[in-house]
């Protein structure tokens, strides 16, 4: 890379880094908000889902913000090959690697979700279950490499973050319903019988209760 | 490109056994979509016609937000139209 020595790539890198951290838990907590039917009376679970995917698009943006201005700036020697493979980056080579790793594994689970029409189901939410693999490498790539991870407001993030992730975990595990969750306050009054295919269709001559 | 008569209609049609019951198409498409004292849905089973724009389009978006992909839309051929019938005489 050229010499670009302007502290302010280094800023960049930072803090997008730390804002991309909250919005991955961000969208995890939403995702499994969905997950677990949530919603349905003041929110609507399509609106929940909506958000879910709005957010991650705006993780992937601050996440390749950050992954630019890390390749571009010269403070730190990663090559531009160290941002996808793990462990091939002189600076911090574990922490930088599971950065690597996140990365690697949260534009897996963003891709299979652009190409799901054209993917099967059941191959889609195999692909999406990686992002708990993803939130964990991220985590420790905060932590490992992370300038402000350690003190002041950085800290706080992460820990808020592990906290709700770790929270919604646990959530996602014990309250799942394992059927329907029944019907939202969003969804239409109860008909008495939905008219059936072979029944004449409904004319003025019938008379209503 | 195939013509699309005026009586074209659709059916929005769910697979049962992909559907979880998440509810988000009764929300969606409200026209089309009730959900039944369990959370599963009952479809319309009238046909709707295509020209139904509003509708359409609430169709479309069950169909694309069903987080199980669980639904689809099936068009069916109206009744032929001659060429001149659908104008209004000035």
């Amino acid at each position: 890379m050229t010499g670009l020595t302007s502290p302010y790539l280094w800023y960049t890198t930072r803090a997008t880094g730390l804002v991309a951290l909250a919005l991955l838990t961000v969208m995890v907590c939403l995702g499994v908000l969905v997950a677990n039917r949530a919603g349905g009376a003041r929110v609507g679970r399509f609106e929940l889902a909506q958000i879910h995917r709005a957010v991650s698009a705006i993780t992937v943006a601050f996440l390749a913000i950050h992954v630019v201005t890390t390749v571009a700036d010269s403070f730190v020697a990663t090559g531009p090959l160290s941002i996808v493979v793990p462990l091939t980056s002189p600076y911090r080579r574990v922490g930088v690697g599971l950065g690597a790793l996140a990365l690697d594994l949260l534009g897996t689970v963003w891709l299979s979700s652009l190409l799901q029409a054209r993917l099967s189901y059941g191959a889609w939410r195999a692909i999406h279950w990686l992002g708990w693999l993803c939130y964990p490498s991220a985590l420790v790539h905060a932590l490992a490499t992370g300038t402000d991870a350690r003190h002041g407001v950085g800290l706080a993030v992460v820990v808020a973050s592990l906290a709700s992730v770790a929270g919604a975990a646990l959530w996602r595990v014990t309250a799942r319903p394992d059927r329907a969750a029944g019907r939202t306050a969003f969804s239409p009054p109860s008909r008495p019988e939905p008219r059936r295919p072979g029944e004449p269709p409904e004319v003025g001559s019938r008379t209503r209760g | 490109m195939a013509v699309r008569s005026r009586t074209d209609t659709f059916v929005l049609l769910v697979d049962p056994i992909q559907c979880d019951g998440y509810g988000h198409c009764a929300e969606l498409a409200p026209e089309l979509v009730h959900l039944d004292e369990w959370g599963y849905p009952i479809l319309a089973t009238t046909p709707t016609p295509l020209a139904a724009r509003a509708v359409r389009e609430s169709a479309r978006l069950a169909v694309r937000d069903c987080p199980r992909r669980a639904l689809r839309v099936e068009r069916h051929p109206g009744a032929p139209v001659s060429s001149r019938s659908g104008r209004r005489s000035e």
